[in-house]
């Protein structure tokens, strides 16, 4: 799909093992935490080499017990370590969210400044066929919640990237990786394909125009940006120039770039993979009618999962996640 | 053994008049929302009080004035806290149930279970330090019964770790009596996690430091995790505010007979302390809170314009 092949054709995975290596090498007080991250090096791999390199304490393969683990991640951090909590899908966070969204998300609040809590909670989300229980995005469950950022990468780049700022960062950060992006290489993507070998960071809160455009903008995130860059190309065939953006951070979301995108071509269409309701679109179109007034936006659409959950059979999956198809189809229902 | 009790009789005085300047503050309005005493339970926070060094973790309950005070938070900046002032420990964030000293590894949740795995984090920072500090978890007997017990007390004891649960067990969670839910008790879970376990008379302040230090030093010496119950009686009700109907009035004044203060009072007595000497206790208590509660009082409560400060480092939406 690139034009020229990437330098390096690894898998997504491999970036996000070879930036939390990197950072932990630079900084002592990283640990990793979860079930399956040592000896098997994370079920899709992205914590592969971790536990040969730091030994089975530094990296620390935990019984299931999520909610002692992320648990210990308070404590972790209010002892001067930075954990990186694995849980090894987002679906599984309902164990466990007390102590994300009571703790790890309101010490440095309740505290009132005194207690910071760099903490990642790094896990896997998004469709890959395994239904309602294991394919759950569950961004803006955390969004909804103050006190953690949430970031959501699409690119190898940003997979590296966001995953050392998430490291670097004294609040916590719920880093949400595609499964279907996951097992992905270099070769298969249309941007962010080249990874440096070397620590660089992404920085969290900063969306990015992928594909630039002047009649529609679409605004996504995580594997949606693949699909919308592939209905962006299908569009261009006929004639219509979209815009892409790459919201990459869902906290803090980066409105402004969205806006004046939208300034511009007057069309927004949010793309989430996520619930429909009460989440990112909403937030989103919000924040840019907020910003640009409701005389600044001609047209507006949402594709999301329409408050179902994630059914098993590939009909009906299809019919419910959004994807190259549907994108495609609401962009011309709004450029015609 | 008489000099331990009066020290212990001293840090219970304290402890009490302490809530009772909390209760006062209820009473006024000036802390609006749910308060738990530890009124009746003072001898568990005098057996822990000094054991701890500040380098060792504590992490408490809802009820957690009195462990506060163990770990040697300072009184007046936790008072203000309690009392909703902005020269409160955490600024007027925080607030009662939610109390955090960072140079003395000491906080608390108000989600009952949740203190152990946060303990357990600390006991595991401790061995990654490679120091001897030691992490406390503070649970009431309805705290056992959740799942947080018993995968932090299974890790810890798979994994040695540093870790004394302290279990305050008045048997009551609100008004569920504990013991007639739970299929056992705490201490009697011990043994399936690798752990020590000990029960000890919550009003006997010397019998708590006992087992308390004990379960301290076999954490310290790398013996892994304790469990240190300790049996006491609620005086007052669940919160300020609880009309406590589910126990009978003959219960309720049957209570007494436990107090920890006058039970210390009576053995020093019998010790040979004067009754003189034991009421200068009880007056320098309440003394010193008299004129730590003159000190809150005069201090400003927080400024709204701050309401939107430390939710994290970069600003993530809402008012600005
Ligand atoms: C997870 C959770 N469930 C319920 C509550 C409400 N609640 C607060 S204290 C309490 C009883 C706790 O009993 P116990 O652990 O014995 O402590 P005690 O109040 O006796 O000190 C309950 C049910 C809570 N705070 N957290």
């Amino acid at each position: 799909m690139t034009t020229s092949a990437p330098t390096r054709n690894l898998n997504v995975s491999s970036y996000i093992a070879e930036a939390i290596r990197l950072e932990m090498e630079a900084d002592d007080a990283i640990v990793v935490l979860g079930e399956d991250v040592g000896r098997q090096g994370g079920v899709f791999g992205s914590t592969r080499g971790l536990q040969k390199r730091f030994g089975d304490r530094r990296v620390l393969d935990t019984p299931i017990s999520e909610m002692a683990f992320t648990g210990m991640g308070v404590g972790l951090a209010m002892s001067g370590y930075r954990p990186m909590i694995e849980i090894m899908f987002v679906d599984f966070i309902g164990v466990c969210l007390e102590q994300v969204y009571n703790a790890i998300a309101k010490n440095r609040y309740m505290s009132g400044g005194n207690v910071a809590m760099p903490v990642v909670i790094k896990t896997a989300g998004g469709c890959i066929g395994s239904a309602a229980q294991h394919s759950q995005c569950l961004w803006g469950t955390f969004a909804h919640l103050p006190g953690m950022h949430v970031v959501a990468p699409s690119s190898p780049y940003d997979a590296k990237g966001l995953m050392a700022a998430a490291l670097q960062s004294d609040d916590p950060v719920v880093y949400i990786e595609h499964k279907a992006l996951l097992l992905s290489k270099s070769a298969d993507f249309a941007h962010g394909a080249e990874v440096p070998k070397e620590r660089y960071t992404v920085p969290i809160g900063e969306a990015a125009t992928v594909r630039d455009g002047g009649d529609v903008t679409i605004a996504t995130l995580s594997a949606n940006v693949r699909d919308a860059l592939r209905a962006a190309e299908e569009l261009s065939t006929e004639g219509i120039d979209v815009e892409v953006i790459d919201l990459r951070s869902v906290v803090p979301l980066d409105t402004a770039t969205v806006a004046a995108s939208v300034a511009r071509t007057r069309r927004l269409l949010v793309v989430d993979e996520d619930y429909l309701s009460f989440g990112l679109s909403g937030e989103l179109i919000t924040r840019v009618l907020e910003t640009l007034g409701p005389s600044g936006i001609e047209v507006v659409r949402r594709l999301g999962v329409a408050d179902v959950p994630i059914p098993a059979a590939r009909s009906l999956e299809e019919a419910v996640v959004p994807g190259a198809t549907a994108i495609a189809e609401a962009v011309r229902a709004m450029a015609s | 053994m008489s000099n331990q009790l009066h020290e212990h009789l001293a840090t219970m005085l304290r402890i009490r008049a302490f809530e009772e300047a909390c209760l006062e503050g209820v009473a006024s309005g000036e802390i609006h929302g749910e308060l738990h005493t530890a009124i009746g339970q003072e001898a568990i926070g005098a057996g822990m009080a000094g054991v701890l060094r500040d380098d060792d973790a504590l992490v408490s309950t809802h009820r957690n004035h009195a462990h506060a005070l163990a770990k040697g938070v300072p009184l007046v900046p936790m008072l203000a806290e309690i009392f909703e002032r902005a020269t409160g420990l955490c600024g007027g964030y925080g607030g009662h149930m939610h109390l955090f000293d960072r140079d003395r590894l000491f906080s608390t949740t108000g989600i009952v279970g949740a203190t152990l795995p946060v303990a357990l984090g600390h006991a595991y920072a401790m061995v990654l330090d490679g120091s001897d500090a030691v992490a406390v978890g503070v649970t009431g007997d309805g705290g056992v019964n959740t799942g947080g017990f018993h995968e932090s007390l299974n890790l810890a004891g798979a994994l040695a770790l540093p870790l004394v649960v302290l279990v305050e067990n008045n048997d009551l969670a609100i008004s569920v009596v504990s013991s007639e839910v739970s299929a056992a008790g705490s201490v009697e879970r011990a043994p399936a996690y690798a752990a020590r376990g000990q029960r000890v008379d919550g009003t006997d302040p010397v019998a708590v430091e006992a087992a308390f230090r004990a379960a301290v030093d076999h954490a310290r010496a790398g013996g892994g995790p304790s469990i240190v119950e300790a049996t006491c009686h609620r005086f007052r009700g669940h919160y300020e505010g609880d009309p406590d109907l589910y126990r009978s009035a003959e219960e309720k004044d049957a209570l007494t007979a436990h107090d920890p203060i006058a039970r210390a009072r009576r053995l020093l007595l019998a010790d040979g302390a004067t009754e003189a000497e034991l009421d200068e206790l009880a007056t320098r208590a309440r003394t010193e809170l008299e004129q730590a509660l003159a000190e809150v009082r005069a201090a400003p409560a927080p400024d709204p314009a701050g309401a939107h400060d430390h939710v994290t480092l970069l600003p993530t939406g809402g008012p600005r």
